[in-house]
């Protein structure tokens, strides 16, 4: 008995005598052939000396080969990026502990340029500017790396943007309606908002590709999102992370962090990091979005580094180049066309102006690159308007052409009926006589701004959409007092999920109303009035 | 030191006019050095610095630094100094230096081109593969 079982763990023990040394001998081939590889070479390599460093900046002399945007070694694992390249200097950035490069060290070139690993692996991951995670979730496993700085594709490669972003606010898929491969700038102060509309549409993203999974649907193109936050605090961050966890929206999410903490160098990186990261989406003919939560913070971290460069500065302080900065940024979003894959990268720039006040340096510049913007208002937002569009101020450029028809059919005029009502209803706080046509237009405006409230984290699908807003063209709301509109929405939603399935599935397959569509929607309405008297 | 635009351009002169037939004239040198003192226009002292600082940058690209583990012997100097001067042209000037903590090797460095054939070198790069 006892000889078999010793006999046994002899052999189990032998086993892994074996395997070990076979481990052991591919380990030991392993760092052979890396020793040849050194054996033959001796490195050729450019120098510098470091004369001055801080602030994050190195002025180094030397480095007579070095080229721009190029990587550059310090000792002790530091890298820095050469910016400035001058008669008899190199002016660089230093990413990592800058506190290790002392006056007199040597650097290197690399011959490199600045990358980011990219790829799916990322999805659901938390990173810093470099790709390296911040969450507890173990190294990310991709070989494949971008550039951060890349231009932009060109005219041959790209298409005009003809796919929708579902955003799920409504207000936006109705007036402000947003294409995939677009530029749109959402603009507001402080505390109006901005951000939620980006979690919302990440929401929206998540909600559209997880049905889209489970209905196995390969038609549709799943939108994977990317979220930069530049020199936010880390409790934004945290909460941001917090939402997009509790809603199941991650899994197709990317966060980059460059909190407030962090070097000015890594905030001024990070939206070319993102965008290398949605980049690497587009090129494989996939869908990415990005959001840059905000720019004119981007902007702060690059004025800083500019003016530790000593490079000139012109407006507010900021350098000469800051339009380009946000417009090489900004351009390499695109909608590719099909010959070159046909993905795309939506970008969503977010810019804070003071006190409303658009016509800043930073944010008319961003207005002037991107495709539209999203105006918020801080007066809306406190009368209770949320999200707090403003009508008037906010456009989009191209992305009508994206909308589905279904929605152009019940949205065509909602943005100028709007409109109307705005301009009438400052006159008619002043007058109690109004004629029938003005008190109409005047009903029909309160209720569509009553419609277009919603609460945040809140998507609504486009077929609900469509149903609501069709039912608010046909008068179906008329009747209803203004203050229960949102009642009568939420209702008339919940009904339509619960007993008409059969119908949001037809809208949402056939993307259009037809007199069939149009005449069961009514039938479904009449219904809903009464049982819902 | 903060180096203005006219201090920069007028020792940038002084370097271009210190070279006769491509290389640098001690004797220009001092001369172009004595009168800018004798005439003392604005800023000539941090004129005299950044000029100062460029001469070093133009000598450190026209001299070798050697270095090596041990002590090289007279053949493999001579023959290396001529390889160098085939390269860099007949007025380099070599300097040779040993380094222990090189373990083994040689290291040139001409202005900042450098070849690193050192083992601490191959250890570094083995240490940064592995």
């Amino acid at each position: 008995m006892y000889g078999t079982e010793r006999s046994a763990t002899g052999s189990n023990v032998s086993n892994k005598n074996f395997n070990e040394g076979k481990i052991m001998s591919s380990i030991l081939e392993e760092i052979e052939t890396k020793i040849e590889r050194l054996k033959t070479s001796t490195t050729k390599s450019n120098v510098g000396v470091v004369r001055e460093t801080g602030d994050g900046v190195a002025r180094i002399e030397g480095l007579s080969d070095v080229m721009l945007n190029e990587m550059i070694e310090f000792p002790n694992g530091v890298f820095g990026l050469a910016l400035n390249l001058e008669e008899t200097e190199v002016g660089a950035i230093l990413m990592g502990d800058n506190t290790l490069v002392e006056e007199g060290d040597e650097a290197k070139t690399t011959g490199k340029l600045l990358s980011v690993p990219v790829g799916k692996a990322l999805l659901g991951r938390v990173v810093n500017t470099l790709g390296q995670p911040l969450d507890d979730k173990g190294p990310i496993k991709t070989e494949t790396f971008y550039p951060l700085e890349k231009i932009a594709p060109g005219v041959i490669k790209r298409r005009s943007v003809n796919q929708p972003v579902q955003t799920g606010i409504m207000a936006i898929d109705a007036m402000i309606p947003i294409g995939r491969g677009q530029r749109e700038l959402i603009i507001g102060d402080r505390a109006t908002g901005k951000t939620t509309i980006a979690i919302d549409t990440i929401i929206s993203q998540a909600r559209l590709n997880k049905a889209a999974e489970d209905a196995k649907d390969n038609n549709y193109r799943p939108l994977y999102c990317i979220y930069v936050a530049v020199a936010q605090k880390n409790s934004n961050v945290a909460r941001v992370l917090d939402t997009l966890e509790r809603e199941g929206a991650m899994p197709y999410t990317t966060i980059i962090s460059a909190p407030a903490s962090d070097t000015a160098t890594n905030q001024y990186l990070a939206p070319f990091a993102g965008a290398a990261m949605g980049e690497w989406f587009m090129d494989n003919g996939m869908d990415a979005l990005i959001i840059y939560d905000d720019l004119s913070k981007h902007a702060v971290a690059y004025r800083q580094v500019s003016l530790v460069l000593k490079r000139p500065s012109g407006r507010e302080a900021y350098p000469g180049d800051v339009f380009y900065l946000h417009s090489r940024l900004l351009e390499r979003a695109a909608r590719m066309s099909d010959e070159f894959g046909g993905g795309s990268l939506t970008a969503l720039p977010i810019i804070e102006t003071q006190a409303g006040d658009v016509s800043a340096y930073i944010s008319t510049n961003v207005i002037s690159i991107t495709d539209g913007q999203i105006y918020l208002e801080t007066d809306l937002f406190y009368q209770g308007v949320r999200p707090a569009i403003s009508v008037g101020l906010s456009v989009s450029r191209v992305g009508s052409a994206a909308q589905i028809k279904a929605i152009k059919q019940v949205a065509g005029k909602v943005k100028l009926d709007l409109a109307q009502y705005r301009e009438l209803a400052a006159f008619a706080q002043f007058g109690s006589d109004l004629d029938a046509a003005t008190r109409a237009r005047l009903d029909r405006g309160q209720r569509i701004v009553e419609l277009f409230k919603q609460k945040q984290y809140n998507p609504i699908p486009v077929d609900e959409q469509v149903a609501v807003m069709w039912a608010m063209q046909n008068g179906y709301l008329d009747s209803v007092p203004v203050d229960r509109v949102k009642e009568y929405q939420l209702k008339l939603q919940d009904w339509l999920q619960t007993r008409k399935g059969g119908l949001l599935g037809a809208i949402r397959e056939k993307k259009e109303l037809d007199k069939d569509l149009e005449s069961q929607l009514k039938a479904a309405l009449d219904e809903f009035k009464t049982t819902n008297p | 030191m903060k180096i203005n635009k006219e201090i920069r351009q007028l020792s940038r002169e002084m370097l271009r006019a210190s070279f006769t037939d491509g290389q640098l004239d001690p004797g220009r040198i001092v001369s172009l050095v004595d009168s800018l003192i004798a005439k003392k226009p604005r800023h000539y002292v941090d004129v005299l610095k950044n000029y100062r600082r460029l001469l070093r940058l133009e000598l450190e690209k026209r001299q070798a630094k050697i270095e090596t583990a041990s002590e090289v012997d007279s053949a493999t100097t001579s023959e290396l100094v001529a390889n160098l001067k085939k390269k860099y042209g007949g007025d380099l000037t070599t300097q040779f230096v040993v380094n222990p903590e090189l373990l083994g090797g040689m290291r040139i460095r001409v202005g900042s081109d450098v070849w690193d054939g050192t083992v601490r070198n191959r250890l570094e790069r083995l240490q940064q593969e592995l």
